[in-house]
Formats: structure tokens, C-alpha cells, sequence
């Protein structure tokens, strides 16, 4: 009786401790990072160098991935339309305002962590593993002002480069199917008449939100990482979820605040 | 022998969930003394060594250095701790973007206010002591396993530590190779008086040649601490692992 | 005349490594799907180990894609209730929200968290147990690894994803109805009774149909990237990034070709 209480306390208290110690883990790297971009000094030559690692190989995937989602976007709503009432004029903007608001930041958002988030969970994981960590622990130089700071500033300026980009090539590639299909004149889709700063302000904030977790949280799953190559491909999967879920979390709550500011 | 110890670990203890790797040990290192650490593979003799170094914490008893205690130094008390240390690790830990050269420079340039001329004078001197003289600009991935641990030895040895921590400098290399990085090993303990070094590793052969003195630890505990003379008189388990131990059918993997 | 020449053939080089990079992949997905369709008629398919993971599969996914759910529905109440008062259409937000989350985006953003958990899952351990030398010990006992290991796994993603499509859309209602309740000031009576009537079958059955799309796409180039694995410890951490990138292009690309096949 008494074991079996304590097996049935053990079997929920486990992934209890596990989930806060994790979440603990966590928030603390946030912090100090947050701290050492504002305490520490900065490699500015390692930031551009991120920079330019994130921001290179995500064009094309970008270009891609928001290319099909602004084709198919605009194809089913103007279908949609069409079979209620045949008018097109505020199909853009309506399209450019959502985009600006909504899409373009968190579909970036989920693409950058998964190509980036699993790049750097992979990159610090076997440094990790590999004990080059603990090398640099040894060398008094701290992982994270090290390895995580640059990468936290260089993905929060691309993410937010990459979803204006984002917004572009998805209303393009809108522009041209609504075009193409439902012969709406450029001009006609071409408006920004539904959008205000506030879509504006509240886009760039989503972006720069998903810019600096993504990198917070691959980097502490690969600083986290145990046990040789398989803990760097468990520390890479990890990432992958936590990174694209914390992206629709800070949507959510992002969307709240917007909406709460922005709604009258 | 009669300095007072640098490194002083009193009843320590670690675990890993509900396991005990390392249970009560007590051990002191002197300055000046050449400390071989030995048992079979599994049995926490890794561990001991990262506590030493205040990489992981202890969950009961203490390790203090110069008489800081590891787990309430402040981060300026601890930068401070690991400058006097040199740390070889297992699978080399050479960062594998930079140069062999960039390599063995980096603890000096942590250090700050060093000149970049100076570095270069030292590193060259180092890597050429170890051998190395011609590989400056090779990157890590181009290297040998026994070059990969010569610069390891060369990067945890540039900054003059006071004591210098070898985690199994043998791992993985052919016989010959070990060999000579066992004499490197004593070549680097002497080249600088008073300078503490320890050993970790479970080849006895090569480490009578080089070590002072033994700790054997024996599933996470101290089974013996001191000179080969003192060997007779300690557990036959000791005397099996360390006299090639054909019978060692009491050594539990 | 010298520099430009050299840039034009360096980027020249890049395009051309890769597009060949992207026809490999696609070649060798596709060839992956024409033996495992091979493997299925006549059935050659060791029944406990598809069992066996559908259990794992389920298992491992559907707590990310409830919680994906609930925020995606919450998220589109939100961004469709802000566009709804603006533009005064009250009656719309049933609609609104129905169409966005079965037709798009809750297929999208659940087969890329699918992906991420399952599909770079899958890469860990197939990579894994290729570097440890597992699938050449397979082959060595004479047991074929297509249908011991990637048979079941493509069944059992498969099956798996068209269930949590079906589960997510659920909780998606789930969580509009409460985000309605709760934040937009809308009695969820309202929201489920408009959602309703809204006749959104063929959004849901296209939801549907698309995420078994993607349950093929994600098995096989998982599948195909583990198996594929050169390299060591930074070899796994390497091809679950590869995974990720190419599962999410997949899932964009498919997008689109279903959402248009199904308008025709």
C-alpha cells in the first residue's frame, strides 16, 4: 500500500519536476542572455557572420514555402467569393492587411525554426556533447555570451528582414494567381487600404518575438544535450517541437495584446 | 610535500537520479605532485575530475581549491578558480571552427590585455614543444587523434595553470602514440616547479612510469590512496588492477 | 570583367548544387514511396511492428497537436473577430473560422508540428541506428529493412496524422469557442451554432485528404533521410535538419496541389 503510494507519487511528481526544471532551464538562459546582450560586450563580427548563415540558406526556403501559401491563400478565398458575391475589390487588401498582421511573421516564424532552430540545436549539441562547452566553460568564456548571444541578435533582425520579405513574395505570388484565375487587375489587389500601423506594429512585434526565442530555446536544448551522437539528434527533435510551439504560443499571446490595443 | 594541498575534496558525493557515481571520497592534491587516478571504465573516475574543476556541482561534502569552496563561489571567485586550471578533455574539445592555432590561443585571449604578438610567440613555442610546429593553420577535423590531443595538451597548458587536469589523455590511440603522450604529460608537470597534475586513466602501464602517487576508485568510492610501495598492503583488489590483473575475475564491469 | 564573371559562375555553381541537392531528394522520396507501394501489394508487412508504431507515433504526436489545435483555433477567433469588426460582417466569424482552420491553416500548422515531433523523430532514430551499424546488422540476418522498418512507419504516420487531423479540428472548435467566450465577447453558443451552419464539409473532408497527403510526404522523406545518413554524430543532427527543411516545403507544396485538384 505504502509503495504503491509512493510509486503512484513518484509516476506524478516526475514529469512535473521534469517540466519545471526544463521550463527553469529555460527562462534562465532567456534571462541571461537578455543580460549579456546588455551587460556583455558584443561580437559584432560573429552577429553578421549568424546573420548572414540564418538569412542565406532561408531565402529560398522562404520564397518557396510563402509562395505557395500566398497562391493557395488568395485561390480559396476568391473561390470562396466568387460563389457569394462576384466582388473582388477587397480581396488584396484584406490579403496584404492579414499577411502583415498574421501570416507572414508566424509562417516565417515556424520555417526559421525549423531550418534554424534544428541548425543550432544540431551546431551546440555536438559541441556539447563533444565537450567543447565545457572547454570554453574552462577558458572562462560563458556558452552563452559565446555561442548564444550573437546567434539570439542575428536571427531576431533576420526573422524580421525575412517576414517583410515574406510579405512580398506571398502578395506576389497573390498578385499573380488572382491575375491569372480571376482576372483581378494588379492594381485592384495592390491596396493597402486596410492596413494601419497597428497591423504594422503589431507584424514587426510577432517577428521580433519569434526572432529572439528561437534561438533561446535551440541553443538550450543543445547546451542540454547528453549522451553522444544520439543526444545531439534527440537535442535537434527537441528543438524542432519546442521551436515551432512556442512560435504559435507567442502568436496567441501576441494576437491577445494586439487585439486588446489595437481594437477600438 | 609538505605545501599545503590546492585542491581538498571532503566526503564528496555525486549522484545522477537515483544512482550514486561517486560516494564520500576524500582526497587532497599537493602542489608539485603528479596524481594518477585509476580504475575500470564506468566507475565515476570522469566525474571526480569534473568536480575538481567545478564543471558539475557535488550533492554532498565539498571540493575546495585554494580554499574556495566550489558551490558558493560567486562567478568572479570562480573565473578567478579556473584560471588556474588546465583541463585535457577525453574526446580532445578542440573547437572545431577555429585553427590549431586559434585553438591553443584562445585561453590567453579569455584572459585579456595579452598582446596579440605576444600570443603568437607563445603559441608557436608551445605547439613546437609538443611537435606540432608545422600545423598552425590546420583546422581540427585535418588532424590525427594523437595531434588532436597534443594540441589539447598544448591549449590546456598555454596559460601557465597551477594545476593541470588529464581526462584518459590515451583514449582511443594506438600503443606507440600513447606512450608518447604519457612522457609529454611528464615533460609538461616539470617544466614549470610547483605545478599540480592529475591523471586520469585506466592504463597502469604507462602511468607507473610518470605518476607520485594513486588514488584507485572503485565503484564510486576511494579503494586506495598512495605511493606503488603502499600497494602490498592495501585491498588484493587494488594489487590485481594495477599488477596486470589476469584474475580479475572480482572486478565487476 | 573578372569579379563579375566569378560571381556569375559561383552563383550559377550554387543554383545548379542545389537543384541537383532538391532532385535527389524528391528522386530518392519518391523512389522510397514506389517500394513501399511495391512492399504493400502483395502485403509483405510485419503486422506487430505497424502496431507497434501506430502506438508510438500516436503517442508521441497528440499532445503537441491538441495544443497546437487549441491555440490555432483561438488564434483565427481572434484575427477573424478583429477583421470582423472592422469591416461590421458579424455573422461571418463562424464561417470565418471554420474555413481558416479546416480548409488551411489548421492542416498546415498541424502537419508541421507532426513533422517536427514525428518526422525529425523518425530521422533520430533511423540515423541513429545507421551510424550504429543497426540497419547493416539487419541486412545481415537477412531481414529486408523496407518493410521491417519503413513499411510500418509510413502506415502508421499515415493512419496516425489523417486521426489527429480529424482530432485536431476538435479542439480547434474547442479553443475558438472558448477564446470567443472568453476574450472577444461572443457567447460560443453563437460561434458553434454559426460554425454549423456554415456547411464547411468540404473543407473538412479537404483538411482531411491533406493531411494524409502530408502523412505520405512526412513518412517517406523521413524515412528517406535517416536511411541516408553519412557521417557520424554531426551526420544525424545534419539530416533531421534536412528532414525538417524538406517536410515543411513538402507540406507547402502539397498544400497547394490539393487545395487546387479539389476546386477543379
Amino acid at each position: 500500500m505504502n509503495s504503491s503510494a509512493e510509486n503512484f507519487f513518484e509516476a506524478v511528481g516526475t514529469p512535473v519536476v521534469e517540466v519545471s526544471r526544463a521550463w527553469g532551464s529555460l527562462m534562465g538562459c532567456g534571462f541571461r542572455t537578455l543580460r549579456s546582450i546588455v551587460m556583455a560586450p558584443i561580437a559584432w563580427r560573429e552577429v553578421i557572420h549568424q546573420a548572414y548563415l540564418i538569412g542565406n540558406r532561408s531565402v529560398p526556403f522562404i520564397t518557396v514555402t510563402l509562395g505557395f501559401l500566398g497562391l493557395i491563400s488568395v485561390y480559396q478565398v476568391a473561390m470562396q467569393i466568387q460563389q457569394i458575391i462576384p466582388d473582388f475589390s477587397m480581396l488584396g487588401a484584406a490579403f496584404l492587411q492579414i499577411m502583415i498582421r498574421e501570416f507572414a511573421p508566424t509562417i516565417t516564424g515556424l520555417m526559421i525554426a525549423t531550418r534554424v532552430g534544428s541548425g543550432i540545436a544540431a551546431e551546440i549539441g555536438s559541441m556539447t556533447v563533444t565537450e567543447q562547452v565545457d572547454a570554453l566553460r574552462m577558458c572562462n568564456a560563458d556558452p552563452i555570451v559565446y555561442l548564444i548571444v550573437p546567434r539570439a541578435l542575428a536571427c531576431t533582425v533576420m526573422v524580421l528582414m525575412l517576414s517583410i520579405y515574406a510579405v512580398l513574395v506571398a502578395t506576389i505570388a497573390g498578385m499573380l494567381i488572382a491575375n491569372a484565375v480571376f482576372d483581378i487587375n494588379y492594381r485592384t489587389f495592390l491596396s493597402v487600404q486596410l492596413v494601419s500601423t497597428d497591423d504594422v506594429i503589431v507584424g514587426s512585434l510577432k517577428a521580433l518575438a519569434y526572432g529572439f526565442s528561437i534561438p533561446v530555446i535551440a541553443g538550450n536544448a543543445g547546451l542540454t544535450a547528453t549522451g553522444g551522437s544520439e543526444g545531439v539528434g534527440w537535442a535537434t527533435t527537441r528543438a524542432v517541437v519546442n521551436t515551432s510551439f512556442a512560435v504559435v504560443v507567442l502568436d496567441f499571446f501576441l494576437s491577445i495584446v494586439g487585439h486588446i490595443l489595437f481594437s477600438h | 610535500m609538505s605545501d599545503a594541498p590546492i585542491i581538498v575534496c571532503r566526503g564528496v558525493g555525486k549522484r545522477y537520479g537515483r544512482q550514486w557515481v561517486l560516494r564520500d571520497v576524500d582526497l587532497e592534491v599537493r602542489p608539485g605532485e603528479l596524481l594518477g587516478i585509476i580504475g575500470p571504465g564506468g566507475h565515476g573516475k570522469s566525474v571526480l575530475l569534473r568536480l575538481m574543476a567545478g564543471l558539475v556541482q557535488a550533492d554532498e561534502g565539498s571540493v575546495t581549491v585554494r580554499g574556495k569552496d566550489l558551490a558558493v563561489v560567486d562567478n568572479f571567485e570562480l573565473a578567478a578558480v579556473r584560471r588556474e586550471f588546465g583541463y585535457l578533455f577525453q574526446n580532445y574539445a578542440l573547437f572545431d571552427f577555429m585553427n590549431v592555432a586559434d585553438n591553443v590561443a584562445f585561453p590567453l585571449r579569455q584572459e585579456g590585455g595579452i598582446p596579440e604578438e605576444d600570443i603568437a610567440v607563445r603559441v608557436r613555442a608551445r605547439l613546437e614543444q609538443v611537435g606540432l610546429g608545422h600545423a598552425l593553420d590546420r583546422f581540427p577535423n585535418q588532424l590525427s587523434g594523437g595531434m588532436k590531443k597534443r594540441v589539447g595538451m598544448a591549449r590546456a597548458t598555454i596559460a601557465t595553470p597551477r594545476i593541470v587536469l588529464y581526462d584518459d589523455p590515451s583514449a582511443g590511440l594506438d600503443p606507440v602514440t600513447s606512450s608518447k603522450i604519457f612522457l609529454l604529460v611528464k615533460t609538461m608537470h616539470h617544466s614549470e616547479p610547483g605545478v599540480a597534475s592529475v591523471v586520469v586513466s585506466h592504463d597502469i602501464d604507462r602511468m607507473k612510469v610518470i605518476c607520485d602517487r594513486y588514488v584507485m576508485i572503485y565503484e564510486g568510492r576511494v579503494l586506495f590512496n598512495g605511493p606503488e610501495s603502499a600497494i602490498a598492503e592495501a585491498d588484493p583488489l587494488v594489487g590485481q588492477f594495477f599488477f596486470g590483473a589476469v584474475a580479475a575475475k572480482t572486478l565487476r564491469p | 570583367m573578372k569579379p563579375l564573371a566569378n560571381a556569375i559562375s559561383a552563383i550559377t555553381a550554387s543554383v545548379g548544387a542545389s537543384a541537383l541537392n532538391i532532385a535527389e531528394t524528391i528522386g530518392g522520396a519518391s523512389l522510397l514511396l514506389a517500394r513501399i507501394i511495391r512492399a504493400l501489394f502483395p502485403p509483405r508487412v510485419d503486422s506487430d511492428e505497424v502496431w507497434r508504431n501506430l502506438y508510438n507515433v500516436g503517442v508521441k504526436s497528440y499532445p503537441i497537436v491538441v495544443m497546437t489545435a487549441l491555440f490555432v483555433g483561438a488564434i483565427m477567433v481572434i484575427q477573424t473577430a478583429f477583421y470582423v469588426q472592422k469591416t461590421g460582417a458579424t455573422g461571418l466569424i463562424g464561417y470565418g473560422v471554420g474555413f481558416s482552420v479546416f480548409a488551411e491553416i489548421g492542416p498546415i500548422l498541424i502537419g508541421l508540428m507532426f513533422s517536427g515531433r514525428v518526422g525529425a523523430n523518425n530521422t533520430a532514430e533511423l540515423g541513429t541506428m545507421v551510424v550504429t551499424e543497426q540497419v547493416d546488422a539487419l541486412r545481415a540476418l537477412a531481414i529486408d529493412p523496407l518493410p521491417y522498418l519503413v513499411v510500418p512507419r509510413f502506415l502508421a504516420m499515415m493512419g496516425m496524422l489523417t486521426l489527429l487531423m480529424v482530432l485536431g479540428d476538435l479542439f480547434a472548435i474547442v479553443g475558438a469557442a472558448l477564446t470567443a467566450q472568453l476574450l472577444v465577447d461572443l457567447h460560443w453558443r453563437v460561434l458553434l451554432a454559426d460554425l454549423l451552419q456554415s456547411h464547411l464539409l468540404d473543407e473538412f473532408t479537404m483538411g482531411i485528404v491533406k493531411a494524409a497527403c502530408f502523412g505520405v510526404s512526412i513518412s517517406c522523406i523521413s524515412c528517406y533521410f535517416g536511411l541516408s545518413v553519412r557521417g557520424g554524430a554531426t551526420g544525424v543532427g545534419r539530416a533531421v535538419n534536412n528532414s525538417v527543411v524538406s517536410n515543411a516545403t513538402a507540406i507547402f507544396v502539397i498544400d497547394f496541389a490539393v487545395g487546387y485538384l479539389y476546386s477543379l
